[in-house]
C-alpha cells in the first residue's frame, strides 16, 4: 500500500470534502501533492462538466443570444427583398414577452392547474408510498412497478390514450356518464388535463418518497411500537415529518414541470382548436418558433422561454424557503 | 491495487465518455459526398404518403435516375407535420446543408421566401411553365420569383352520397343557395348535407371565400392590403352561420371522430371538401353497404360562376444553397409531370393531362371518372386568389371557428379575426402595409 492509495479512499477522493481540518497548515510539499490531486479531481469532473457544458450551458448561451435579436427582412417590398437579417433589438423581445397578454394568461392557467393538481398527486404519491412501505401490502415490488409504470408511456402516447377515452364517440365509459358531458369544455379541460398528468406521475413521485422512506432506519419504528404507536402513528409521527425533502424534492420537480405544461395541452388542441394555439406558456413559445402565432422566430420564442424558466426558477426558490421557514419553526 | 491503474481505468471511463459526447455532436453534420466522379446529386425532401398500393416515391426517382446517370436524385421521405418541416428546413438552411428540393404547401411559400430560404429560379421554370396548370404555377410565384414548380392542387369540391340524395329527392346543388335547401331538407330527415369543421377552418373558409370571389391579398405602392371580410365571406358567413343557427349542419372537428361516425352511420351525407379528401374520405365505408353510394362535384355556384377555392396542395421548391439549381429543376419538372404515379399518391396534379383513376376510387365513388372531375375543379380554381407572408398565423381562425359550435362567436367573426389576424402578422415580420 503506497500514501497515495491512503490519500485516496475507495468512497470518495479528499477534494470533495474542502473543509477537512487537518489540512489547514500548508507547505510547499503538500501544495505540489493538492496540485497533482486538484488535476485529478478536475479529470474526475471532466465528464460531467463537458456534458453539462455541452447540453446545458451551451443552449442557454444561444437562446440568450438569439432573445437579444430577431428576424427583420433585408429589402424593402412586399416581400422585404427575399433576405432576412439578423437584427440586434436589445431587450425588445422580453418587452413583448412580459407585455404580451397571452403569455400571462397562459400563465394564469397552468397557475390554476398547479394549484389543484400538485398537491392531489403528491398527497396520492405520499399515500401510496406509504401503504407499499407498510407491512399492509404483501407484494410491494409488483404493485411498485405497477404504480409506475404509466410513467414508462411517452407522454404523447399517452395524451393521445386520454383523448380517446375523453371523446364521447369512442369513449368507453362517456355513455355512463350524463348526456351531455363535456370533459373538454373551457370549464373542465384543466381538470382533464389534471387527470392525464396525475395518472401518469403519480407513480414516480411515490417512487421519490419511496426510496427516502427506505432510508430511515427500522430501529425507529421498533422504538415506536415498542412505546405503544399503532401503525398509523408511525407513519404520521415518524414517516411523514422524515419525508419532507422528498417532498420539497417532487413538489419543486412538478412545480418546474406545470410551468413547461405543453404534450397534454397540444394533444387535447389538436382535438379542441378552442384551446387555441397558446394556451400554455410553452404551447405560446412553441408555435412562436413555428409561425403559427405572431411575432414569430427565434427571438419572441427565446425570450418567452427563458422567461418561462426565470418563473419556473423564482417559484421554486419561493417555495424552497417557505418549506425552510416552516421546517425551522417545527 | 495501484492508483496508476485506477488512474488508467479513469482516463479511459473519461475518454469513453467524451468520445460519446463529441460523437453526438458530430453525427449532425452528415456530408452529401458526391459518390461517382461527374453525376451531380440532388436531394428531395417530400411528405407524400407512399402509402399501401401506391407506386412509392423511390420508385418513380429509380426510373428517374437509371435514364439520367449525369444527375441522380435521392428521395427522403420526412415523417412528421408539415410545420415541423418547414423548421427543419429552415435550420437545414442555415446550416448550408439542406436538400435541393423540398416540397412546400402553397400558403408556406410566400413566407418562405421572405425568410430567404428559397432560390429564385424564375428562368429555370419558366422553361416548364407550359406543363403546368396557370393557378397552380402561381402559387409557387411570389411577386417576380418563382420558387420551383407546383406539384398538386387542392380545389374545394363537393361530396355527397348519392343514394342517400335519391331517397331525400335531392339533386346536386348547383348554387350554395340551393345546397342551403338541401340542408334543410336533410335536416328534417335527420341527415347532414353539410358539415362545419372548425379545426380545418383557416384552409377552409379562405378557400369558400375564394370561391365566392373574393381576394384577401393584394398590394399598392404602399404595401399589402389584406380584405377578409368582402362580400364573398359575407356570403360564406351568412350561409353556415344560417346552418349552425338551424342546426342543419354537423359541427364537428374534421379530424376528429365525430365525422368519421356520422359518415360510417350515414347521418353525413354531403361534405364540402378538398379535392386530396377523395384519396381517403371514405375508406371507412369500405365493405359497408354504403361502399359505392357516394360520388363528386363540383363545388357549388358560391356566387362568382364556376370558382372555387384552393384547400392545400403544395409544389416542390428549389431550396437556398442549391448547387445546381437547373438540375434540380429539371429533375423537379420530370417528377411533377410523371401524372399517374402522382395521381396513385392520391395527388390532385397540378400538370396539365388527367391521370387515370385509380381501382380503389372507382370502387369507393361508384365508378365514376373521379380524377376528371377533380381535374375541372382544379381549372376552376380563382386564379387571383394568393398567399401573404405569414399565412400560418391566421390558423387563430381555428380557434375562433370553434368557439361558433359553442355560440360565442359568429361565423362572420371567424373572417374578422383572419383580417386583424393578418394584418398584424405582417407588421410583424416588418413588411410594408396599406392599412
Amino acid at each position: 500500500m503506497t500514501m497515495t492509495t491512503n490519500a485516496l479512499p475507495e468512497s470518495a477522493p479528499p477534494e470533495r470534502k474542502p473543509a477537512a481540518p487537518p489540512a489547514r497548515p500548508v507547505n510547499a510539499k503538500r501544495k505540489r501533492r493538492f496540485g497533482s490531486q486538484a488535476a485529478t479531481g478536475w479529470l474526475f469532473m471532466a465528464p460531467f462538466a463537458i456534458l453539462f457544458i455541452v447540453v446545458f450551458v451551451v443552449p442557454i448561451g444561444v437562446s440568450i443570444r438569439s432573445a437579444l435579436f430577431a428576424q427583420k427582412p433585408a429589402g424593402d417590398g412586399l416581400y422585404g427583398g427575399g433576405e432576412i437579417v439578423d437584427t440586434f433589438v436589445g431587450f425588445d423581445n422580453f418587452a413583448l414577452a412580459l407585455g404580451s397578454d397571452v403569455f400571462w394568461l397562459g400563465m394564469g392557467r397552468v397557475t390554476l392547474y398547479a394549484l389543484f393538481q400538485i398537491p392531489v398527486m403528491i398527497v396520492a404519491a405520499l399515500g401510496l408510498a406509504l401503504l407499499l412501505d407498510s407491512f399492509l401490502v404483501r407484494r410491494p415490488t409488483v404493485f411498485r412497478l405497477a404504480f409506475f409504470l404509466p410513467y414508462a408511456i411517452p407522454g404523447v402516447i399517452a395524451a393521445m390514450m386520454w383523448l380517446y377515452l375523453y371523446t364521447p364517440e369512442v369513449s368507453p365509459f362517456m355513455q355512463l356518464l350524463p348526456e351531455g358531458t363535456d370533459l373538454m369544455g373551457p370549464g373542465t379541460v384543466l381538470l382533464s388535463m389534471s387527470n392525464m398528468t396525475t395518472w401518469t406521475y403519480t407513480g414516480y413521485n411515490m417512487l421519490i418518497f419511496l426510496a427516502a422512506l427506505q432510508t430511515v432506519p427500522r430501529e425507529l419504528y421498533e422504538a415506536a411500537r415498542l412505546d405503544g404507536a399503532s401503525g398509523w402513528q408511525i407513519a404520521m409521527k415518524i414517516k411523514v415529518p422524515l419525508v419532507r425533502s422528498a417532498a420539497l424534492l417532487a413538489v419543486l420537480l412538478s412545480i418546474i414541470g406545470t410551468v413547461q405544461l405543453f404534450n397534454e395541452p397540444v394533444v387535447m388542441e389538436a382535438a379542441n382548436p378552442w384551446m387555441g394555439k397558446a394556451y400554455t406558456p410553452m404551447m405560446l413559445t412553441y408555435n412562436s418558433m413555428m409561425g403559427a402565432i405572431s411575432p414569430s422566430g427565434t427571438g419572441p420564442a427565446s425570450a418567452y422561454s427563458l422567461l418561462m424558466a426565470a418563473i419556473a426558477g423564482a417559484l421554486a426558490i419561493v417555495y424552497a424557503l417557505l418549506q425552510r421557514r416552516k421546517g425551522a419553526s417545527a | 491495487m495501484t492508483s496508476r491503474t485506477r488512474f488508467a481505468r479513469f482516463t479511459a471511463v473519461t475518454a469513453v465518455a467524451a468520445i460519446s459526447a463529441f460523437g453526438l455532436a458530430a453525427c449532425s453534420s452528415g456530408g452529401s459526398a458526391n459518390s461517382n466522379g461527374d453525376a451531380v446529386e440532388i436531394e428531395y425532401l417530400h411528405r407524400l404518403p407512399d402509402g399501401e398500393g401506391m407506386t412509392p416515391v423511390n420508385e418513380i426517382v429509380d426510373r428517374w435516375n437509371e435514364e439520367n446517370p449525369d444527375i441522380q436524385v435521392k428521395a427522403t421521405k420526412f415523417d412528421g407535420a408539415a410545420t415541423d418541416m418547414i423548421l427543419k428546413l429552415e435550420t437545414d438552411v442555415k446550416a448550408g446543408k439542406a436538400s435541393c428540393l423540398a416540397q412546400l404547401g402553397y400558403s408556406e411559400v410566400p413566407q418562405m421566401f421572405v425568410k430567404g430560404l428559397v432560390e429564385d429560379v424564375a428562368d429555370e421554370a419558366a422553361k416548364y411553365a407550359d406543363d403546368f396548370s396557370e393557378g397552380a404555377y402561381a402559387m409557387m410565384t411570389v411577386g417576380d420569383a418563382v420558387v420551383g414548380l407546383p406539384q398538386d392542387t387542392g380545389p374545394l369540391v363537393y361530396y355527397y352520397n348519392d343514394t342517400a340524395f335519391k331517397e331525400l329527392g335531392l339533386s346536386v346543388p348547383a348554387t350554395l343557395e340551393e345546397l342551403g335547401t338541401h340542408a334543410a331538407t336533410a335536416a328534417a330527415a335527420g341527415k347532414y348535407a353539410a358539415a362545419f369543421t372548425p379545426d380545418e377552418a383557416l384552409s377552409w373558409l379562405s378557400a369558400q371565400s375564394a370561391a365566392a370571389g373574393d381576394v384577401w391579398f393584394g398590394s399598392t405602392d404602399d404595401g399589402w392590403t389584406v380584405e377578409t371580410e368582402g362580400p364573398g365571406s359575407q356570403k360564406v358567413a351568412a350561409f353556415w352561420q344560417g346552418l349552425v343557427d338551424n342546426k342543419q349542419t354537423l359541427v364537428t372537428e374534421r379530424w376528429g371522430e365525430g365525422f368519421t361516425q356520422a359518415l360510417n352511420d350515414g347521418a353525413l351525407i354531403g361534405h364540402v371538401g378538398a379535392a386530396w379528401e377523395a384519396g381517403f374520405l371514405l375508406d371507412s365505408l369500405d365493405g359497408t353497404p354504403a361502399e359505392g353510394q357516394w360520388r363528386v362535384a363540383q363545388l357549388p355556384d358560391f356566387g362568382a360562376g364556376a370558382v372555387t377555392g384552393p384547400d392545400g396542395g403544395s409544389g416542390v421548391a428549389v431550396m437556398k444553397g442549391c448547387e445546381h439549381p437547373a438540375e434540380a429543376m429539371k429533375f423537379n419538372a420530370w417528377f411533377n409531370t410523371q401524372t399517374d404515379d402522382l395521381a396513385s399518391q392520391g395527388l390532385v396534379i397540378a400538370a396539365n393531362g388527367t391521370p387515370e383513376t385509380s381501382e380503389k376510387m372507382l370502387r369507393q365513388f361508384g365508378g365514376q371518372d373521379v380524377l376528371a372531375e377533380l381535374a375541372t375543379a382544379s381549372a376552376n380554381l380563382n386564379p387571383d386568389f394568393v398567399y401573404a407572408p405569414g399565412f400560418a398565423s391566421l390558423t387563430k381562425m381555428n380557434e375562433t371557428a370553434s368557439n361558433v359550435a359553442g355560440g360565442s362567436a359568429t361565423v362572420a367573426d371567424i373572417f374578422t379575426t383572419a383580417g386583424t389576424t393578418a394584418l398584424e402578422t405582417l407588421e410583424d415580420l416588418g413588411l410594408p402595409t396599406n392599412k
